[in-house]
């Protein structure tokens, strides 16, 4: 200890023992209040949890076909009617569906308006897609009354005027129009304020899902636009072919800086990709939903072509549990383990959200570019996301629990 | 029913360490965790190409290899390796000094280059600063002192060796600083800190003070160089490496009872038996709804009733991430404290009031101090301020996001206003986060991350001596912010192995006395 230099004077009476009677002084304040019964319950964990729920059991309440679109609405409410949780145009639930004894997970972006939530309505809407097995299920057996299990509303494809541009150019492909669809519902109820432009690429006219909708829409409100872009089709008032960077360029604000939020298929961010670099934007100004990892790993760069169609050998532990399964190279490791039965944790299946985290103890995956948004000691001590992982070898891993 | 000898649930930092102390000492452990990664607040989040860092400004008490800290020692003796980056300076505090003066002061780390630069700022403050950093290391031996004697101190020896700890330590910093006739504007200087404890000078402890502030300037700040999710990663690994196990995503619902001795825990993956729980859990939560009522002390009622429900520390942190380097933004500071004036007695009321009246943010660029932290080209800052719950209990849920871009707006106006630096223009990715934010992700009560309010007769010092007195339920400890040690990193992480030290005796002292 270093020689001392400094004499405190007194601050006050008895000083020292001031010190030694801290302890005296602390339970002479807590024996002078009440013995109240201790409750646990304070408003803002109570809002936290009203906003984010664990998850969110829902009962089917209608179902409009969209005819010729070739998709339907699933309007979803609480079963005791109660709001639901609100959220920004463009976010997305998850939903949990159990299939032949597992448990599969789908996003959906929310197509209402976020003045619905509020009400107690969710709407979502599945397009019928040829081979998906999940579309395909709930859009032939799901009927009004049938309960779901759902994440809370989540995903950061919204607009935010600190960092995006006023002016804005959707460009959505498909069913890619759904969280562009609740954009312009909230653009038109003025809950957010920006102006978008958007262009929707279709095959055909029939094939264009909610273009009443859209048309109404920007009918009404000054601050929305629709372009619909018909690869297939020639007809007056559309444009046609694909979406190009000139095309964006036809309609993006002249002289003026713009963002562009993209959603669509795979094949449409594929093919988008050099366009939207023709147009030489600074990385913030290009936001895109990320979509369902890919179906054919094999076209991603770095994929081991020689394991194609090999299987291998998935130990899975979850607490005390542990269980061994088949896993197949051309697949994520989830398919496996939801196929195997077992509730795990998962929600984006796209690497983004982070739900399905878990610890490979042993073995390697097969991460395709696109999709590796892990933490830095993630990667680094052997965590990965299942949900976009591919195995290239027999794997030991360790999931997280479930909470439905 | 998997048994196990301790089960800690909640790996935020003080978890974690208690988890790694219990595992070393050789106690089969579980920690289970109710998210699917660990930290607490210890954690980072993605968004788009950015990783993160949600809450560590600064690692108190870490300090270099030859003048390691409690921290580093804590962390290095549990075997616990990560790289680690050393802050070049404490602070930049921009403020009006109480005479009215502008005041914008850039103090460096190191106890001497420290008092240089205040004789700069303050001519003639030399001899003053001097004295105080003596009190700071006094103070600091005899805490050391004090937890080596294991709460029984021999008084002859702290009255020869520490008395002015002794004079001073149950006074606020306030009147310990008046006592010294430190000048006002080194006062001013000095006060920066407090918001780092949450309690204004009037109300914080000297020695709490003390303790932090000195090793703060003496050691430096340390950040981990990969967010603290590397930190919390390192530890988690670290104790699975000793044969810890920890299970994700398995929330903790209820503590089980066999008579007045807890014999597990009710969880979603099922119920777990031991032979003790220590719950990185704040204890208002834990008696209110996971512990039945009957075990209840009479005591611990009056206690909670006494801090009147007062929680210290309810975070808002905005996060810009953007498209330009701090050179290019102008930002030469790792962290800037911007407060209305000196007075924290007034800043903590404005604050307490409600989000109207606060103007008080600490700006922080983590490129600075780690030029690697994010792509090239890029940076990632963030703000952050207490608040008041008032403004947060009754929002609605259609007004939330709306409402808390506005206060990050504010923020983002008020740095271009007292520092000319505009992120504007440059923001590529962004996140808000609230109390109802801290809620949802620590479970802590109002979203409270530095538990109760560590002020007057419930101050860290109190709490320590009475840590053998409070939450007497068998095989039942809560650890963690609301903790002896109050808030932070490292009293979190030293909470954590202090009361697994507490546990384990406990648990030597029912074996020998037959099982209890």
């Amino acid at each position: 200890m270093s020689e001392l230099n400094v004499k405190v004077g007194l601050i006050g009476k008895f000083d020292m023992l001031k010190f030694k009677n801290m302890s005296k002084a602390r339970e002479k304040a807590i024996q002078a209040a009440p013995a109240r019964e201790i409750s646990g319950v304070f408003p803002i964990n109570e809002n936290a949890k009203a906003l984010h729920p664990d998850y969110l059991e829902l009962v089917i309440d209608d179902i409009i076909d969209r005819g010729t679109a070739q998709a339907k609405t699933f309007v979803l409410r609480r079963p005791d009617g109660k709001p639901l949780p609100y959220f920004r145009a463009g976010q997305y639930i998850s939903l949990k569906l159990p299939m032949d004894g597992s448990f599969v997970t789908r996003s959906y972006s929310l197509c209402c308006s976020p003045k619905e939530a509020p009400g107690g309505e969710y709407d979502i809407t599945v397009r019928a897609n040829p081979g998906g097995f999940v579309a395909d299920r709930l859009l032939s057996e799901k009927k009004i009354g049938d309960t779901v299990i759902a994440s809370g509303p989540q995903g950061f494809f919204y607009y935010e005027d600190l960092r995006d541009e006023k002016k804005v150019i959707g460009l959505a492909g498909g069913s890619g129009i759904t969280p562009f669809l609740s954009m312009a519902y909230a653009l038109r109820d003025g809950t957010e304020d920006f102006e978008l432009t958007l262009l929707y690429g279709s095959r055909d006219e029939a094939s264009i899902l909610f273009k009443d909708q859209l048309d109404a829409i920007a009918a009404s409100c000054p601050k929305f636009k629709v372009v619909h872009v018909l690869s297939e089709e020639e007809k007056e008032g559309y444009e046609s072919g694909f979406i190009t960077a000139e095309l964006i360029q036809k309609y993006a604000p002249a002289g003026e800086k713009y963002s562009v939020f993209l959603c669509g298929p795979e094949a449409m961010y594929k093919f988008l990709k050099p366009e939207i670099a023709k147009l030489g934007l600074p990385e913030r100004l290009f936001r895109r939903k990320l979509i369902d990892v890919t179906k054919t790993p094999w076209d991603c760069e770095g994929y081991p072509q020689e394991l194609r169609g090999r299987s291998f050998q998935l130990t899975v532990r979850q607490g005390a549990q542990e269980c061994v399964i088949p896993a197949s190279a051309d697949e994520p490791v989830l398919v496996a383990v939801e196929r195997a039965g077992i509730k795990a944790p998962s929600r984006c299946r796209a690497g983004e959200c982070g739900w399905c985290r878990s610890r490979l103890l042993e073995g390697t995956v097969f991460i395709p570019q696109e999709n590796e948004m892990r933490r830095w000691a993630d990667v680094h001590y052997g965590y990965i996301h299942p949900c976009c992982s591919f195995p290239t070898s027999d794997l030991l891993l360790e999931i997280p629990g479930e909470f439905f | 029913m998997p048994k196990y000898d301790v089960v800690v649930v909640g790996a935020g930092n003080a978890g974690m360490s208690a988890a790694l102390q219990c595992q070393l000492a050789g106690k089969k452990t579980l920690l289970i965790e109710q998210h699917n990664l660990p930290g607490g607040a210890a954690t980072s989040f993605v968004r788009g190409r950015f990783e993160i860092e949600p809450s560590l400004h600064e690692l108190c008490d870490y300090g270099p290899d030859h003048n390691p800290g409690d921290t580093r020692r804590i962390l290095e003796g549990y075997g616990v390796k990560l790289d680690w980056i050393a802050c070049k300076d404490c602070f930049r505090s921009i403020s009006t000094y109480r005479d009215g003066a502008p005041m914008d002061v850039t103090m460096p780390a190191g106890i001497d280059a420290f008092i240089d630069k205040m004789e700069e700022y303050v001519p003639g403050s030399r001899e003053k600063m001097t004295e105080l950093f003596d009190l700071f290391q006094e103070v600091l031996d005899g805490i050391a002192y004090i937890t080596a004697s294991k709460g029984n101190p021999d008084s002859k020896v702290l009255q020869t060796k520490y008395p002015n700890m002794l004079r001073t330590g149950a006074y606020s910093t306030q009147k310990v600083f008046d006592a010294l006739k430190l000048p006002n504007r080194c006062q001013d200087i000095m006060q920066t800190y407090w918001s780092y404890l949450g309690v204004d000078m009037e109300h914080l402890a000297f020695i709490h003070y003390a303790a932090m502030v000195h090793k703060y300037i003496s050691r430096g700040a340390y950040i981990p160089a990969h967010t603290s999710h590397q930190l919390s990663t390192a530890m988690v690994e670290r104790f699975r490496e000793l044969g810890g196990e920890l299970w994700f995503n398995c929330r903790a619902e209820e503590f089980l009872f066999n008579g007045d001795k807890l014999c597990g825990v009710r969880t979603n993956l099922g119920d777990v038996e031991c032979d003790y729980a220590l719950a990185n859990i704040n204890p208002d939560i834990i008696y209110g709804k996971m512990v039945p009522q009957e075990l209840i002390p009479e005591r611990e009622k009056k206690l909670s009733a006494a801090r009147n429900r007062i929680m210290g520390g309810r975070m808002f942190t905005a996060y810009f991430c953007c498209d330009a380097t701090p050179e290019e933004l102008g930002i030469e500071d790792y962290s800037i404290f911007m407060a209305g004036s000196t007075d924290s007695v007034k800043e903590y009321r404005n604050m307490m009031e409600g989000m109207d009246t606060n103007d008080y943010s600490i700006f922080l660029c983590y490129n600075v101090e780690n030029p690697d932290f994010s792509p090239p080209g890029t940076c990632v800052c963030s703000f952050t301020t207490l608040c008041s719950p008032k403004d947060w209990n009754e929002l609605k849920q259609e007004d939330y996001f709306k409402y808390k871009t506005g206060i990050a707006k504010k923020m983002l106006a008020q740095l271009k206003e007292k520092t000319g630096i505009d992120l504007s223009g440059h923001i590529e990715e962004m996140e808000v986060a609230s109390p109802w934010t801290f809620a949802r992700y620590l479970g802590v009560p109002e979203g409270a991350v530095y538990g109760y309010e560590a002020r007057d007769w419930d101050g860290m010092m109190a709490r320590m001596q009475m840590i053998g007195m409070d939450y007497p339920i068998k095989g039942l400890r809560p650890i963690g912010a609301a903790g002896p040690r109050s808030d932070g990193y490292s009293a979190t992480i030293t909470c954590g192995q202090l009361v697994a030290g507490n546990a384990l005796r406990d648990l030597k002292a029912w074996s020998e006395g037959g099982n209890k």
